[in-house]
C-alpha cells in the first residue's frame, strides 16, 4: 500500500470509532468509555506514525505541516475534555460531536490536500514510505511501552 | 555588508533552519502536556497568558518589565563601579535585577503560551528567542546569587552579559511580531461592503453550519442558526486560518487550526489564541439571497460610518 492508503484506511478506523462514540446513549458508560479508550490508543499511534516518518518526508513538497500539526494539537485537546467529562453527563455528546468535527476537518485536509501533494514523491518512494508506515504502526500497536503511555495519558486526563 | 544586511541574513538563517523542528515539537509537547495537567483549567489559564482578556497579546507588554528592571539595574551598576552610586545603589540594583528575573519567568510562560501556536519560521525563530532568554535569565539569576554573597564585581559582569544577550532576543521577539506578524490582527477589517450586497442564495445556507462565501474577493462566514442568520469576517484574526472551514460547538464559531472560538452576535473571541475580535456584517434576506454590510462598530478602529448611516 501506499504511504497516503495507509493512512487513509487508518483515518477510516479512527474515523469509525467517533462514529461508533456518537451513536451511544447516556446510559451506555460501559460503552463509551471503552471506545474512548480505544479511540486514545489510535490516536496515539496515528499522531506517532505520521510525526515520524510521514511528515518529515513530505515536507519538501507540502506547505501544510505546520497547519496539520496545529490540528492534531487540537484534536489532542479535545479527547483532552472528553476523557474528563464523566460518560453519563448531558455534555458528553457535545464534547463528542466536538472531537467528531474536529477529526473530521483534519482528515480532510490531508486526503484532499495533503496526500494529493505527497504523489510529488514518486509511487516508488511511497509505497517504500506505506511499508514503513505499516511496519511501525504495528509495533506501536504491540509495543508495551506504549501501552502504559496511553494507559497513564488516560489515568492523568480523568484525574484531573 | 549593512547592519541591516547581516541582521536580515541572520534572521533568514533561523528561519530556515529545519534542525529546530524536531526539538520545538518536543518542547511544544511539553507545554502540552503541562496545560493538560491543568485540567479543566488549561483553557482560562491559556486564555489569561495569551491576553484574549486584554485584547492583543500579553507577551509583548510583560516583557517590558524584565527590560525595564534589567535596564535600571545597568544603570546602578554603571554608578556602582564608578564609585559614584551613594549608598543604597548596590541593594537597590539587586532588588531590580531580582524583580527583572520574576518578570522574566512570567514573561517565559506568556511566552511559550503563544509560542505554540506559531507556524514554520516563526516557530524556528520562536525557539531561539526562547533559548537566547533562558541564557538571559540564568546570567541573572546567576547574577542575582552573586549580589546576596557579596561578589559584587562578578555580579555586574554577568548582570551585563544578561543584558546583551536579552538586546539581541529582543530582536529576534521584534522580528516574530514585526515581520512574522505573530500576535497582530491578520483579519480582514476593510469597511467594505458598505451597502447590502448579495453573497449568497438562501438554499446556500445550512442551519447550524458555517458556510464559507466571499464578497469582492474577501472570504466571510455565514451562519444560519434558529431563524437567524449571522455573517462575521472569514479570516481568523490569529493567524488568518480560513474559518469557512471552521464548524459550530455551543453556538461558537471555532477556528479549524488552533481552536480559537468566536461568539457570533459580537465577533469576541470566546476562546484563545485569537485575542482579537471577528469583523461582523449586518445581514438581510431579500429574493430568497442573503446579503450583508459591514457593520459600523466604535470597536472596530477602521469601520467608517457611511452618509446613509449617518443620516437614518
Amino acid at each position: 500500500m501506499r504511504a497516503d492508503e495507509v493512512l487513509v484506511a487508518h483515518h477510516d478506523v479512527l474515523r469509525g470509532l467517533l462514529r461508533e462514540l456518537a451513536g451511544t446513549t447516556d446510559a451506555q458508560t460501559g460503552q463509551r468509555r471503552r471506545l474512548r479508550a480505544e479511540f486514545l490508543r489510535e490516536l496515539e499511534v496515528h499522531a506517532q506514525i505520521e510525526d515520524e516518518l510521514f511528515y518529515p518526508a513530505v515536507a519538501d513538497v507540502s506547505p501544510l505541516l505546520s497547519v496539520a500539526h496545529a490540528e492534531h494539537r487540537q484534536i489532542d485537546d479535545q479527547l483532552a475534555t472528553v476523557m474528563r467529562t464523566a460518560p453519563d453527563d448531558p455534555e458528553f455528546a457535545t464534547e463528542v460531536r466536538m472531537l467528531e468535527a474536529t477529526l473530521h476537518h483534519h482528515t480532510v485536509e490531508e486526503e484532499q490536500r495533503m496526500f494529493p501533494q505527497s504523489h510529488a514523491l514518486g509511487e516508488e518512494r511511497l509505497q517504500e514510505l506505506g511499508r514503513r508506515l505499516q511496519e511501525r504502526q504495528r509495533e506501536l500497536t504491540r509495543s508495551g511501552a506504549m501501552r502504559l503511555i496511553v494507559r497513564l495519558k488516560r489515568t492523568v486526563l480523568r484525574l484531573v | 555588508m549593512t547592519v541591516h544586511g547581516l541582521l536580515e541574513r541572520a534572521l533568514g538563517a533561523v528561519e530556515r533552519w529545519q534542525v529546530l523542528d524536531a526539538p520545538g515539537y518536543q518542547v511544544e509537547h511539553g507545554v502540552s502536556l503541562t496545560f493538560l495537567l491543568a485540567g479543566r483549567y488549561a483553557r482560562p489559564l491559556q486564555d489569561l497568558l495569551h491576553g484574549v482578556w486584554l485584547g492583543h497579546p500579553l507577551h509583548p507588554a510583560l516583557v517590558t518589565v524584565p527590560v525595564g528592571a534589567w535596564a535600571a539595574a545597568l544603570v546602578l551598576d554603571g554608578l556602582d563601579a564608578a564609585g559614584r552610586g551613594g549608598p543604597g545603589t548596590g541593594q537597590a540594583a539587586r532588588t531590580v535585577v531580582g524583580i527583572g528575573v520574576a518578570g522574566a519567568v512570567a514573561s517565559a510562560a506568556t511566552g511559550f503560551t503563544d509560542w505554540q501556536h506559531a507556524h514554520d519560521g516563526a516557530r524556528r525563530v520562536g525557539l531561539a528567542h526562547a533559548a537566547l532568554n533562558s541564557t538571559a535569565l540564568a546570567l541573572y539569576a546567576w547574577s542575582l546569587r552573586d549580589r546576596g554573597r557579596g561578589r559584587a564585581r562578578r555580579a555586574r559582569l554577568s548582570g551585563a552579559a544578561g543584558f546583551a544577550v536579552t538586546l539581541a532576543s529582543s530582536w529576534l521577539g521584534g522580528a516574530l511580531a514585526y515581520r512574522h506578524g505573530l500576535g497582530t490582527d491578520h483579519a480582514d477589517r476593510s469597511p467594505e461592503p458598505r451597502r447590502f450586497t448579495a453573497v449568497a442564495d438562501e438554499s446556500d445556507l445550512v442551519e447550524g453550519e458555517a458556510v464559507g462565501v466571499e464578497v469582492d474577493g474577501r472570504p466571510l462566514v455565514l451562519v444560519a442558526q434558529a431563524g437567524t442568520v449571522r455573517a462575521v469576517g472569514g479570516r481568523c484574526p490569529h493567524l488568518g486560518a480560513p474559518l469557512g472551514e471552521g464548524w459550530l460547538h455551543r453556538g461558537e464559531l471555532v477556528c479549524p487550526w488552533h481552536g480559537s472560538r468566536f461568539d457570533l452576535d459580537s465577533g469576541e473571541p470566546a476562546q484563545g489564541p485569537s485575542t482579537a475580535p471577528l469583523p461582523c456584517y449586518d445581514t438581510r434576506l431579500r429574493d430568497g439571497r442573503v446579503e450583508v454590510r459591514r457593520r459600523a462598530h466604535w470597536r472596530t478602529p477602521t469601520a467608517v460610518t457611511t452618509v446613509e448611516e449617518a443620516s437614518r
